[in-house]
């Protein structure tokens, strides 16, 4: 707690309520994201983890509440800021979100050719510096989405998400339909993404090996609200039993000695 | 009683409320796209493509159609005035009919066919998988970058389809007149020279630019309005294909009043 009193707020979520045809999803939601901090949210399916983060990202309009994005208030501003605040992060869809008239190549380095106008030797180089560190073959490069598998089709978009070193990572299941070889070379790119570059990062999963890999902190969407939130070794302690559903499949001696 | 005349009335006003809801999304979105269409930067890329796909491969199509609408034309003209001067009648028939009429609506229809269920599954698609979504956070709009190139080129290609429509439309009547109904070629040329009219063409042109629009709006507005799954992406397609179909027919009404009532 010490630790984090000295670091900036990046993503700080206040009273977020959002209902859909008066059924109500998340009901005053409280979070922050710290800098240099990776947080996991986990919950049941359907428990409106990925409405929370189409909320942070603007997709959807909550109801009531505020997000604030590096002390920047998301919720009923203006276009163009949201825009400008979004450039800044690195985002993964749950099923990926790759577009299919477009080369994987050209999926990875979309938002920095936009800018920065590279020529199609440059932008193919960046995307092979990138899926590299993410254990895929150059050959996928000049390849569509569609004639991939659905593992490399994650990467891909992983690679997307981190093109461009963006200090913001939000990360919508990203070691689902993945082999645990794969998953853990996600996570550890996660991991370093946060440790090294200095980033922060949101990541929601259902895989637990994943959320002690990678997470500082974990906050547990239950009945629309924030039942729980800790740290993953504090999971272990905790008498909610959600959390104990949660953790009940996995080898508890394994991760905490590790 | 009461309770099924009321169910009824709530049913009704519903789906009432609901049509002029979506009229007023539609021209919402209507205002949206031209704004993002005549506003740079434009991508040249996807228009570049997008004029290659409904103009260049929408030429078989539309020229088939056309060529065989005039020899058709040519004659059942022929058949109906046997008895009088039928070289100078039956040209200028068939140049009106395919000027006027038939060379901007036949197109017209095979586009929205072709081009306008191609686009309404590919933004519906976009849309159901998220893609739409994700254009948003990489720093691009997808009115711009979706939507815009497909209304540029169909504006651009259409009238351009409509004029090659037309010439091989009374290729066609020209065909049939001379090789099956023997008309003298010299004389049937004359008479389609002398009734072609600038106003004509004017006229068909400006119904193949609304037509134009009508198919890239209504197929735009459905795709990226699409939800529901697969399900969503056929009911998007199917929309747009009939909509388009209808709005054409009725304009088309419309305009010709304009110019000829």
């Amino acid at each position: 707690m010490e630790k984090r009193k000295n670091k900036k707020i990046i993503i700080k979520v206040s009273g977020l309520s959002k209902s859909f045809n008066n059924k109500i999803v998340l009901k005053n939601i409280n979070f922050q994201l710290f800098e240099g901090e990776s947080l996991a949210i986990i919950g049941a399916s359907g428990s409106g983890k990925s409405v929370l983060l189409k909320n942070i990202i603007g997709i959807l309009q909550p109801d009531k509440g505020s997000i604030k994005i590096n002390d920047t208030e998301m919720v009923n501003s203006s276009r163009n800021l949201k825009e400008k605040i979004l450039l800044d992060l690195g985002i993964t869809f749950q099923h990926g979100a790759l577009f299919d008239s477009l080369k994987n190549w050209e999926n990875i380095i979309f938002k920095i050719a936009n800018k920065e106008k590279l020529n199609n030797k440059q932008g193919k180089k960046l995307a092979l510096s990138i899926i590299k560190q993410l254990g895929l073959q150059p050959q996928i490069l000049d390849l569509y989405p569609s004639e991939i598998s659905g593992g490399m089709q994650k990467r891909v978009a992983i690679a997307r998400a981190i093109c461009g070193n963006p200090k913001i990572l939000l990360f919508d299941e990203p070691t689902s339909g993945l082999d645990p070889v794969t998953g853990s070379i996600i996570d550890q790119l996660i991991k370093t993404a946060v440790g090294t570059v200095g980033g922060s990062a949101i990541t929601i999963t259902h895989d637990m090996a994943s959320v002690f890999r990678i997470a500082d902190k974990v906050i547990l969407i239950d009945k629309q609200t924030i039942s729980w939130s800790g740290t993953p070794k504090e999971m272990f302690n905790s008498a909610n039993t959600k959390i104990q559903e949660f953790i009940k499949p996995i080898n508890s001696e394994f991760f905490l000695n590790d | 009683m009461l309770y099924l005349f009321l169910d009824i009335l709530g049913t009704t006003g519903k789906k009432f409320i609901n049509f002029v809801a979506n009229i007023g999304h539609f021209f919402i979105f209507f205002g949206s796209a031209i704004y993002w269409t005549f506003k740079p930067p434009w991508y040249l890329k996807k228009i570049f493509q997008q004029i290659l796909d409904i103009g260049y491969f929408s030429l078989p199509v539309v020229g088939l159609t056309t060529f065989f609408s005039g020899m058709v034309l040519a004659l059942q003209t022929y058949n109906g005035f046997t008895d009088f001067n039928s070289e100078s009648t039956v040209a200028r028939i068939v140049l009106t009919s395919i000027t006027r009429e038939l060379g901007p609506v036949l197109t017209g229809l095979m586009v929205a066919g072709r081009i306008g269920a191609k686009m309404a599954a590919e933004i519906a698609t976009m849309r159901v998988t998220e893609q739409i979504d994700a254009l948003g956070t990489l720093g691009t709009r997808p009115m711009q970058y979706l939507i815009a190139p497909k209304i540029i080129a169909s504006l651009v290609c259409i009238p351009l389809l409509v004029l090659i429509g037309n010439t091989i439309g009374i290729l066609g009547g020209y065909v049939i007149a001379i090789y099956k109904l023997n008309f003298n070629p010299n004389l049937y040329l004359y008479a389609t020279m002398e009734y072609l009219q600038l106003i004509d063409i004017i006229q068909g042109t400006v119904k193949a630019a609304i037509f134009g629009l009508i198919i890239s709006m209504v197929s735009c507005y459905f795709g990226y309005n699409a939800t529901k799954g697969a399900e969503g992406v056929g009911f998007a397609t199917t929309s747009s294909v009939v909509i388009s179909s209808v709005m054409i027919l009725t304009s088309t009404y419309i305009i010709t009043a304009l110019f000829f009532g």
